[in-house]
């Protein structure tokens, strides 16, 4: 066992999150991030798979986020720690980079994940990258990006 | 304990001369425990014929609903103990935040659907939320978790002494998700059905029928021993049967998920499908087996009995 079963809300997050092509990433309670999908994969450089769990820090750290200017946002003002924080959606636009060094301005929108029975058990993130041919490829449903 | 299948179909009854052998009732399954008392799981057509062979004097009934379904709880309103004053009857199932459980089981037992309302059966009914946590069930433990099924739907963990019993009739794991890699832990009804002693499983569709029916809320062959094998179940029982499948097709069934289980490192002795009326001894027999009158053999007489 890799760790406690996770509520069935998770998992069917994460089945939806695996089943579309819109980048997204699942969050547990605390932050940890616990999946994230091939699209945004994509986006991020590198699969889930390779990846794996990783602590809130870690992740913000691998990923970024930065504003316009190159400067760390702070943790507590992204769209998933106000989900997770204070229950409700939240939306913003910024940067994120990925393993190989690209950089990404994309749109990202949190939900809380509420269980039937037990509250906010996580959290999930859409984001979608601001850059048009990077959009495109995504609408469309290829992660090539012409240039 | 004991376990006896009263009805393994899923969706709707499927009676008639090519189901004989599997049987044409819907989910309902009797336990016995070690004490010799008895729980029912779900409320099917099966549960109809359940009811006369109780004894009329029985204290208390005890019946696990899974989920709302009409497969699941049609036979309720035909349930025996229902009408009678001396009856007490305790029924469990899924939460909702939208009504109570009895309100939602009313929206069946009321006009126009039935001639009688909850309110007027004259046995003594309580309908309670399965809790969250385990409770306790005679000298059973019971645990409830919502599994992957269309609507909430629950799964049931049984314990009773040393034996373990896992019921999950109505479970589509696989749903969106690759279940021969997955982590333990993103598999629904996992903790549920670990090691389980006896594991009732919902196996509807084949490999071939799947295509058209993914997403339903149901398992085909590969996915329901790939289930069964992931949580190390030591035995299973392929159940919830389509009711298009004949009992010569169930016995084809049958055969390719032994295969399956074999391909998978398993002894196929240890997968078996429902059949209506089987009974299985699981783990130690109950001290105590309650008196028993004879079910009614055929839908007609227990019509005319009743």
């Amino acid at each position: 066992m890799s760790g406690p079963q996770k509520p069935l809300e998770l998992i069917l997050a994460r089945n939806l999150v695996t089943s579309i092509a819109t980048p997204a990433f699942l969050v547990g309670r605390d932050g940890t991030l616990l999946f994230y999908n091939e699209a945004a994969g994509a986006l991020l450089g590198v699969p889930f798979e390779e990846m794996g769990r990783m602590e809130p820090g870690e992740w913000i750290g691998s990923f970024g986020p930065f504003d316009g200017d190159g400067n760390p946002i702070p943790v507590a003002e992204l769209p998933l720690t106000v989900a997770l924080r204070d229950g409700r959606p939240a939306h913003a636009n910024f940067n994120i980079r990925s393993t190989k060094g690209e950089h990404h301005e994309i749109a990202a929108s949190g939900m809380p994940i509420i269980g039937k029975d037990h509250g906010a058990s996580g959290a999930i993130v859409f984001f979608w990258p601001l850059d048009e041919d990077r959009a495109r490829a995504l609408a469309t449903g290829s992660h090539e990006v012409s240039r | 304990m004991r376990v006896k299948i009263w009805g393994a179909r899923g969706s709707v009854p499927a009676p008639g001369p090519e189901m004989n052998r599997y049987g044409g009732n819907t989910s309902s399954v009797e336990v016995t425990l070690s004490t010799g008392e008895t729980l029912i799981i779900d409320a099917g057509t099966g549960i109809r014929t359940l009811g006369f062979s109780l004894p009329p004097d029985m204290p208390r009934i005890n019946i696990l609903l899974t989920h709302l379904h009409l497969d699941h709880i049609q036979g309720l309103m035909f349930f025996p103990p229902c009408f009678r004053a001396e009856s007490t009857i305790r029924i469990w199932g899924p939460s909702s935040p939208e009504a109570s459980l009895e309100a939602r089981i009313a929206r069946y037992i009321s006009a126009p659907l039935s001639p009688v309302e909850v309110r007027e059966l004259p046995c003594d009914v309580s309908f309670l939320d399965a809790p969250a946590s385990e409770w306790k069930v005679g000298g059973a433990t019971i645990r409830a978790e919502a599994v992957t099924h269309r609507g909430p739907t629950l799964g049931f963990r049984i314990t009773d002494g040393d034996t373990t019993l896992c019921y999950i009739s109505d479970h589509e794991p696989a749903l969106g998700a690759p279940l021969a890699q997955l982590e333990p832990e993103w598999i629904s009804g996992y903790n549920l059905a670990r090691n389980a002693d006896l594991l009732i499983h919902d196996c509807q569709y084949t490999d071939d029928e799947y295509p058209g029916h993914e997403g339903w809320g149901h398992s085909r062959v590969t996915d329901a021993v790939t289930f069964g094998r992931r949580v190390e179940a030591k035995r299973m029982l392929l159940f919830h049967h389509d009711p298009m499948h004949t009992d010569s097709f169930l016995d084809d069934l049958h055969i390719a998920a032994r295969q399956k289980w074999a391909e998978l490192g398993g002894d196929p002795a240890q997968i078996e499908i429902a059949r209506e009326r089987d009974e299985l001894q699981v783990g130690p027999a109950p001290a105590k087996l309650p008196e028993r009158a004879s079910a009614p053999a055929d839908s007609a007489q227990a019509h005319a009995e009743a």
